[in-house]
């Protein structure tokens, strides 16, 4: 199939459509913003297999009746019907975590103090004031598990962490019976699986996350730059990159699909393959005798080639995403099409006109014709 | 055929029956041999230029993933098998050594019930998953509760508890350091501080027992019979003791006040007559091998029967200042160590802060890692077993066998569709069946590869996400190459293919340190992608050298192929 050179004439109208893309992106993500998914935000996912169809709706209000707020999708499957419960972070869970890791920061030295007293009531007045912070934050913790401190029977410290551990032990198990026995009560299931995403999990996640971004930015932009080594077509490369991962996060804020580990590491990819495509452009481009536009537009052909195949490969997933329900195959493949979609967008409409620009007006010729 | 008397091919086929073998007898490895084998034949068929050796190398290595599929079959995870994922919630966040030995703690503990496919990751710092391909609601109850088991420590010594683990505070018990280990003269040590009731009991029970032992158990059962054959009795006995001797150390280390006794029978003695067990809950501690009428018969008399191994039930000695044989460990009773108690500590006035060292043999490093490995194991037992932080148990989660079958069979359609629909597109692009021909053949070997390779650790879904991707992103450097070859312009064919290779080498560094963070995440629900991305750009990069080999003579016609393929590199 033959197809016109499109860098022929006024290449720089070829970034109005990317421009315009970019654009309503940024308004996406920072406007209607993105969705976080139970990784990263915490809270509760029921999957829920069931034999007939529920009203998601109906299931929503009886659910919220009970007290339970959360959202509720139905599907149907290959293999019968599937319920997914969103349950948000619930803030005892939140308060419980934060006390735990109060407790533990205090216990060693308390615990220290104790001994001291016993043995020969030295820093008395020292371990009276800090027994006196840590029975303040295990008081805390037996309010959120409905316990009292007279249910126990502590004398020295060694208790109270028991008492302590239990307690949130409990503050745990309540919020299961909180989330699964309504379900129960409502809704007729084959099986179920209930992921709780604990603050201090989705806490880690998030800071691993941004260690992965920033780590995985530092090393693609340095081997770039130091493989070019050149300022513009180094810049143009990134910028190609860099809008393909907004055009990618504009699509999630678009769709409404949740930023979710899959989903992260699908964007992780899209730096990679987009800086592919960039970087077989700039190589044919710099590296070639010929036509400068006559280049480029090869190596469109051969960027568009490998684009439509990535494409292919994703597009069976997210059907087998439709198919099956699976949040991993969905959350993956939807990503990585925005993403394939935009780096086409990115790379021959921002990309290509930079580095067209930069090559035509380096070697005196910029004009266009 | 000259390939016979070819050194390079030779070399390459005993390197092919080596690798076989490897995976054929250590199956667990056969992942990581399978890596190793593509990067040695990768730079086997980089260093030599020959068109036939490249190609041999990647029959080779396409016939050694198919040779673990079948010797060794495809792991798939929960998802697609069925099973029960545990979540083990850490009583605070481990450090990454600490992750390291619960990890591996936890492991111990479920393959002790002989579930060997069960798979225990860490998922960031403060949560481990445990993934079971069973949904037997029996199997699962009995790993909960083994998993959540907590141990329960007791220092005795003779017969009385003198220390137990309720009364030590947990934060307190730490190695001795440096300067308190030269001033005791030994060469490890753990210290532990203890409470009022401990300090008094200990002060009531360890009066004028200096040299005493001080037995230190785990979880000693309270209502036990040991059955020891005479044989296992005289096995490890020091030289110097008599059976009268060794069996009475063996009784002081089972005593203990009231009636939790643990008497020890020696078995020849009872002439076939079992003892009458205390209830009907008392244990029979007894050698596995123990003849199987001697089982039946303590079964028959009201036993509980737990066997053991041989280990487990020969007791280690040693000899106190004063030269009475004692028993040091023995694994069935619970028995961990049992240090001598100090001059002191037996004076009859409470302590609260007490320390348990040890001397450990050898010098140097080796004596250093003993002296370590011993502390570590004395801090575990008094900390009541051997994880380093406490844990408990999440709600499970379980996936039914057939949904799972379901979603496999499935996603191996979509495998093979895509694999397909990508054939063809190319097809339609190159219109050139020459071209086309090896562009597929490459995809359905990198395919089976990276199946083979991801399949000897765990196929997930992500780890099938990422293998449904790579056959559309591992066709790009096919691509690129056939793209270069076909341009019609009048450079050296070696010219073009220079090009396509610098462009696929850079492509694939890029796509390896965009990812590569990833892997070193902990983030484990992704990893399997993340390994099959970059699996996948690596191999559409190796392999397409010998593709490449054959590509030039299909398209650009036989001669002229021979004499650039005998010349050049990929």
């Amino acid at each position: 199939m033959e197809i016109p050179n499109i860098f022929k004439g006024d290449y720089r109208r070829l970034a109005i459509l990317p421009l315009i893309l970019i654009l309503l992106s940024l308004y996406f993500i920072f406007v209607i913003q993105i969705k976080l998914g139970v990784d990263f935000q915490g809270g509760t996912l029921v999957t829920l297999a069931l034999s007939e169809a529920v009203d998601s709706a109906t299931l929503k209000a009886d659910l919220a009746q009970e007290g339970l707020d959360a959202d509720v999708r139905v599907y149907q499957t290959t293999s019968g019907y599937k319920a997914e419960i969103d349950v948000p972070q619930s803030q005892s869970l939140v308060e419980a975590d934060s006390l735990k890791s109060d407790f533990n920061k205090l216990l060693p030295g308390v615990s220290t103090l104790e001994v001291a007293a016993l043995q020969n009531g030295s820093r008395m007045s020292e371990y009276l004031v800090k027994r006196a912070e840590l029975e303040n934050i295990s008081d805390q913790m037996f309010a959120l598990a409905n316990v009292s401190r007279e249910d126990f029977n502590i004398s020295g410290v060694i208790e109270e962490q028991k008492a302590f551990s239990s307690s949130y032990k409990k503050v745990y198990d309540d919020y299961q019976v909180f989330v699964s026995s309504p379900i129960q009560k409502h809704v007729k299931y084959d099986s179920i699986s209930i992921q709780t995403v604990s603050p201090l999990l989705s806490t880690h996640f998030i800071s691993q996350a941004i260690g992965v971004v920033a780590l995985s930015a530092i090393l693609s932009t340095a081997f770039v730059f130091l493989f070019f080594r050149t300022a513009v077509p180094s810049a143009a490369v990134l910028t190609g990159a860099l809008s393909d991962v907004v055009i990618a996060l504009g699509a999630m804020g678009a769709f409404g699909i949740p930023l979710t580990l899959p989903s992260f590491a699908a964007l992780l990819m899209l730096i990679g393959f987009s800086l592919d495509t960039d970087i077989l452009l700039t190589m044919r481009l710099l590296k070639r005798k010929g036509d400068n536009r006559e280049k480029a537009f090869d190596a469109m052909k051969t960027g568009l080639t490998m684009s439509v195949m990535a494409m292919v490969a994703f597009g069976a997933l997210f059907l087998l995403a439709l198919l099956t329900h699976i949040p991993t195959y969905y959350e993956i493949s939807a990503v990585a099409l925005a993403g394939l979609v935009g780096d086409m967008f990115a790379t021959w409409g921002i990309d290509a006109v930079m580095l067209l620009w930069y090559v035509e007006r380096r070697e005196g010729n910029g004009s266009a014709q | 055929m000259d390939l016979l008397s070819d050194k390079k091919f030779l070399a390459m086929a005993l390197l092919f029956v080596l690798f076989i073998l490897g995976i054929a007898f250590f199956p667990s490895g056969a992942g990581m041999l399978l890596i190793l084998s593509l990067i040695l034949f990768g730079s086997l068929s980089l260093l030599w230029k020959e068109r036939n050796i490249k190609l041999a190398g990647l029959a080779f290595l396409v016939l050694l993933a198919l040779a673990n599929i079948g010797l060794n079959g495809l792991k798939y995870g929960i998802d697609f098998n069925g099973g029960t994922r545990i979540p083990v919630l850490l009583e605070r966040p481990a450090t990454s050594d600490e992750m390291t030995e619960l990890v591996s703690a936890v492991k111990t503990r479920v393959s002790v019930l002989g579930l060997t496919e069960a798979k225990v990751r860490a998922i960031g710092d403060s949560q481990i998953n445990v993934e079971v391909p069973s949904s037997d609601e029996n199997t699962i109850k009995f790993i909960e509760d083994t998993l959540g088991h907590q141990g329960v420590y007791q220092g005795i010594i003779s017969g009385h508890v003198a220390v137990s683990g309720e009364d030590i505070y947990s934060t307190s018990i730490a190695p001795l350091g440096t300067q308190e280990l030269a001033r005791s003269g030994a060469d490890w040590g753990v210290s532990f501080q203890v409470n009022r009731h401990g300090a008094e009991q200990f002060a009531a029970v360890g009066k004028g027992k200096a040299d005493y032992p001080v037995y230190m158990f785990l979880d000693r059962p309270a209502d036990a019979s040991l059955f020891i054959s005479r044989s296992e009795l005289r096995q490890n006995m020091p030289n110097d003791a008599t059976e009268k001797e060794s069996l009475k150390a063996l009784s002081d280390a089972l005593e203990l006040d009231s009636d939790r006794n643990i008497t020890v029978y020696i078995i020849e003695d009872l002439n076939g007559s079992v003892p009458a067990p205390k209830t009907n809950k008392t244990k029979a501690l007894v050698f596995g091998n123990a003849s199987e009428s001697f089982k039946s018969s303590l079964n028959s008399s009201g036993y509980v029967l737990k066997e053991f191994s041989s280990f487990a039930v020969t007791p280690s000695y040693n000899r106190t200042r004063a030269g009475v044989l004692v028993v040091s460990e023995l694994e069935s009773i619970g028995l961990m160590s049992a240090p001598l108690l100090s001059a002191g500590l037996a004076t009859g006035t409470p302590n609260y802060g007490f320390s348990v060292t040890g001397s450990s043999p050898g010098t140097g490093a080796s004596k250093y890692a003993q002296a370590t490995a011993a502390e570590r194991r004395i801090e575990s037992i008094l900390k009541g077993g051997s994880l380093p932080v406490q844990i408990s148990l999440g709600s499970r989660t379980t996936l039914p066998a057939t949904l799972g079958q379901e979603f496999l069979r499935l996603s191996l359609i979509g495998v093979a569709g895509s694999l397909l629909a990508i054939s063809l597109l190319i097809g339609l692009r190159y219109r050139h069946l020459k071209a086309t021909l090896p562009i597929v053949a490459i995809s359905i070997s990198e395919l089976i590869i990276l199946l083979s390779i991801l399949g000897s650790f765990t196929i997930d879904l992500a780890a099938m996400a990422g293998i449904i991707a790579a056959i559309g992103v591992g066709v790009d450097a096919q691509i690129v190459i056939t793209d270069e070859l076909l341009k019609k312009n009048d450079e050296e064919t070696e010219e073009r293919i220079g090009h396509a290779f610098d462009i696929i080498k850079t492509n694939v560094i890029v796509a390896t340190l965009s990812m590569i963070p990833l892997l070193f995440s902990g983030l484990v629900e992704i990893i399997g992608f993340a390994i099959s991305t970059i699996l996948g750009a690596l191999l559409g990069y190796l392999l397409s050298r010998p593709a490449y080999a054959s590509m030039v003579g299909m398209i650009l016609g036989k001669e002229e192929a021979d004499k650039e393929g005998a010349k050049k590199d990929g």
